[in-house]
């Protein structure tokens, strides 16, 4: 037998690396690296590695299971989608359509997230979302607000020609590896790298100023920059005229904010703010790279806004080596809310709640009754499970129970509903609570396309079989729609990307054909097109062609630190696990590597609680309290403390409170308090 | 040609790690280490010139060839002088001793260096000083940085 590299891209984070599955026997025996790959040039991070760990574990679903008892039973498929189709069937016919929710995944492909959404709507649900809302909610309200488009605007090679990396509540060394060396090759042509950071992190190694803030006062740096920029008179004047509107407001808004105010507020060194404002705005292409650190706040849509003033104000959009580039964490979370994944969007970022798209889709998928939205957000269906306006949830590949904020309250409300159907590929925490669970299939045993954080769309090809009775997620959905009476007969993954080139205009030329090796960046309207790699080089899709520059003032975050609880969590990512960690901490080579939860705590700190290096401690907030080790270090502040959030105790801490527009949670500010456990 | 080690551009990912591991059957041959607060160091094998491993090898199994210091699987008896012997703790012995190869058979390049997200691992000397070299220059030409 001999041995066949089948073309894939890497399941974790939106880099989208692609690498080859060296595949003998009809079993996956290795990763072979893809040189001429545009993003990743053959190289792999250290969950890329590991991806087929996840192939033959153990402890994969194999089997369709109900809940029998306190355990579970092992059912057929007949079996399994009889459960579903009655569970969500009684709930529509009980309480209407609009008591049954649906999370989408930013795991699966796009046919698989179209498909999924067109079935909550077909059903008549609007409610349909995905764990964007955790991300880049903020992102896609605030930048769609700005610039007309939520993507990034320039793809990941081109940071190359950035003679400016302005890098801002990211830690892409550890969550988007490949990244850095475009970062560093800017740095060889003679880039100024700039990091915006609470934490000392590889990221910051990279850069030549690094702005330690504190956690929450990114408003405040940026309007201080801002500020800077325009009182030195160096902003680009004829964008901002020919290109742009609000540039008055924004600029008597941030008229107070001075290098000297902002240092009080932010902890950054005035002289710092003046040396970055400076460096960003007078090098001829600078970029902005971001990601949860500015999302996930209560101020996630301000901080967006802020990001893209500072841009617009200097003209850095358009050309090549300059942008603002929101990182997305996921491999096809750009793609799930491109596909319309979203409680507020029909695909293409339709509106929910204009009558126009109602018509568009009911014309497109021959139908009548769609939904008008905009239906509940992923957060905001949990509250409504709680109390019980929800009735039936069908959650695939994403685990709320761990990934959401102040996760007792999400197990409570979950526990709730009458009728809970989760898909996945592990045992999960949410999982735990279904009343049936559905076997899915990983990237590696199914086809599909998926979108990068770049927009870039690439073609995942099947290597192996889905182990057991497991199928693909396309498959199940496909069945579950049947069995709800509806017409949902796709052959395979092509079929329904056909479908999608019709009905979404930014992937009308993305067909299966063209997606060859490279793959193609939308917007990419028709099949000669090229595809569009740098987004606003000839105005914007808002009105008279003009971006809107939107003031923003800044807010403290939701809670400061006070005497009953004197230190403020943050959260994030380590280089070797990802998001929720259902997969990598199943991974050998990765759990192995950071096996344990861990809190960092600045060393004075530490002195003053009595707490040493490896010591176990206990961290409370009025949500609940997590037991983890400690880890002294002077990457924090003082008065700071940072835990990594792919294992279960770290949202048991943080807050629910949400960005009133985007309706993320503030993951990256809670006040908490720390004791030693003895 | 050992794998030569860009600091300035290593981000401490442990895809490096990862990686060998995964190619030489579970046994890795990288180690990074962190230093202070953000510093990160892969220690793996240099191929000394002098190599104090195969002069410690009294079996013959670690010898020089050209410039590459190898391992003859064969001969070796395990006793585990080598480890001693290493200055950098890079050749380990559970039961027999395993080394960086080089990916010698496995890949071109080593693996390490091609899957290295940061392009901080190389197989030329040269390429962190002329990197240098060309920054200096250009900052030079452009009357500082910008
Ligand atoms: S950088 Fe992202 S896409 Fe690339 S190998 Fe790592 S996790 Fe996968
Ligand atoms: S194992 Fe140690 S002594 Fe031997 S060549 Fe490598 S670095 Fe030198
Ligand atoms: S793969 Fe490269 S960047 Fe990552 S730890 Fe190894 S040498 Fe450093």
């Amino acid at each position: 037998m001999t041995k066949v590299l089948v073309p894939t891209v890497c399941p974790y984070c939106g880099a989208g690396c692609g690498f080859f599955i060296s595949v003998e026997k009809e079993r996956a025996t290795g990763i072979e690296y893809m040189p001429d790959h545009p993003v990743s040039e053959g190289a792999l991070c250290s969950k890329g590695n590991a991806a087929l760990e996840v192939l033959c574990h153990q402890e994969r679903f194999t089997s369709p299971l109900k809940r029998k008892g306190e355990g579970w039973a092992r059912i057929s498929w007949e079996e399994a989608i009889d459960l579903v189709a009655k569970g969500l069937g009684d709930a529509i016919k009980k309480n209407g359509p609009g008591s049954i929710a649906f999370l989408a995944s930013s795991k699966c492909s796009n046919e698989e997230n179209y498909l999924i959404e067109k079935l909550a709507r077909l059903l008549g649900s609007p409610h349909v979302d995905n764990c964007a809302r955790l991300c880049h909610a903020p992102s896609v309200v605030g930048l769609n607000r700005t610039l007309g488009a939520a993507g990034m605007t320039n793809p990941i090679p081109d940071i190359a020609s950035s003679k400016c990396v302005f890098i801002i509540g990211s830690n892409l060394a550890e969550n988007h590896p490949v990244i850095s060396r475009w970062i560093h090759r800017a740095k060889d042509e003679g880039a100024v790298v700039i990091a915006a950071d609470p934490r000392v992190t590889h990221t910051s190694w990279m850069a030549d100023v690094f702005l330690q803030l504190k956690p929450g006062t990114d408003v405040a740096l940026l309007n201080g920059m801002a500020h800077v920029i325009i009182k030195e008179g160096l902003v680009d004047r004829d964008y901002i005229a020919q290109r742009t509107r609000g540039f008055e407001e924004l600029k008597e808004s941030v008229g107070d904010y001075t290098p000297e105010k902002v240092a009080e507020i932010t902890g950054v060194p005035a002289g710092d703010i003046v040396r970055a404002a400076r460096a960003y705005a007078i090098s001829p292409a600078s970029s902005i790279l971001y990601s949860m650190g500015i999302t996930q706040h209560t101020t996630g849509t301000d901080n967006v806004q802020a990001v893209s003033d500072l841009a617009l104000i200097c003209g850095h959009l358009g050309k090549p080596g300059t942008g603002v580039m929101p990182l997305r964490g996921q491999n096809n979370v750009q793609g799930a809310c491109d596909m319309g994944a979203l409680a507020e969007f029909y695909p293409g970022y339709k509106k929910a709640d204009d009558s126009e798209t109602i018509r568009y889709f009911s014309s497109a998928w021959r139908t009548e009754g769609l939904p008008l939205g905009p239906g509940l957000t992923a957060t905001q269906m949990i509250d409504a499970a709680g109390t019980g306006d929800i009735k039936g949830m069908y959650v695939v590949g994403e685990d709320p129970a761990n990934s959401d904020p102040c996760s007792h309250n999400v197990h409570s409300a979950l526990d709730n509903l009458d009728f809970l159907v989760v898909q996945d590929i592990f045992m999960t925490a949410t999982a735990q609570l279904a009343d049936v669970v559905l076997p899915g299939a990983v990237w590696a045993e199914k086809e599909g396309s998926y979108t990068n954080t770049e927009r870039r769309v690439q073609w995942s090809c099947r290597a192996i079989d889905p182990p057991g009775a497991a199928l693909s997620d396309l498959e199940i959905v496909c069945k579950v729609a049947r069995s709800l009476g509806l017409d949902f007969y796709y052959p395979d993954a092509a079929s329904v990307l056909a479908e999608i080139n019709r009905t979404v205009p930014q992937y009308a030329g993305i067909t299966r054909e063209r997606l060859e090796r490279d793959g193609l960046v939308w917007p990419c309207p028709t099949v000669d097109h090229p595809g569009t790699p740098i987004l606003h080089s000839s105005g914007f899709k808002l009105a008279e062609g003009r971006a809107c520059i939107v003031h923003v003032p800044y807010r403290p975050a939701a809670e400061v630190a006070s005497w009953d609880y004197p230190f403020i969590l943050t959260t994030g990512r380590v280089a070797v696990h990802h998001n929720a960690g259902s997969m990598t901490r199943r991974s050998p080579s990765l759990i192995s590597r950071e096996p344990d939860l861990y809190v960092e705590i600045n060393t004075a700190d530490a002195a003053r609680l009595k707490v040493a290096d490896g010591d176990e401690v206990t961290i409370t907030t009025p949500r609940g309290e997590t037991e983890a080790y400690a880890r002294l270090t002077d990457k924090v502040k003082r008065g700071v403390v940072f835990m990594p959030f792919h294992f279960p105790g770290t949202n048991i801490l943080t807050t629910d409170i949400t960005d009133p527009e985007a309706r993320i949670p503030e993951f990256k500010v809670a006040a908490c308090k720390i004791s030693r456990r003895d | 040609m050992p794998v030569y080690i860009d600091i300035s551009r290593c981000i401490g990912c442990r895809s490096c790690e990862v990686a060998c591991q995964r190619v030489h059957g579970g046994s890795g041959h990288v180690n990074v280490h962190f230093v202070g607060d953000s510093a990160s160091v892969p220690i793996l094998c240099h191929h000394c010139e002098e190599a104090s491993c195969t002069m410690a090898c009294f079996s013959g199994a670690l010898y020089k060839d050209g410039d590459k210091t190898v391992f003859d699987v064969e001969k070796c008896t395990g006793c585990g002088l080598c480890r001693l012997a290493c200055p950098f703790g890079v050749v380990w012995t559970d039961k027999i001793a395993h080394k960086c190869d080089l990916c010698e058979g496995l890949a071109e390049v080593p693996t390490c260096v091609t899957t290295c997200p940061a392009n901080a691992l190389s197989t030329d000397f040269d390429l962190a000083s002329r990197r240098a070299r060309a920054r200096a220059a250009r900052v030079a030409a452009q009357g500082g940085r910008r």
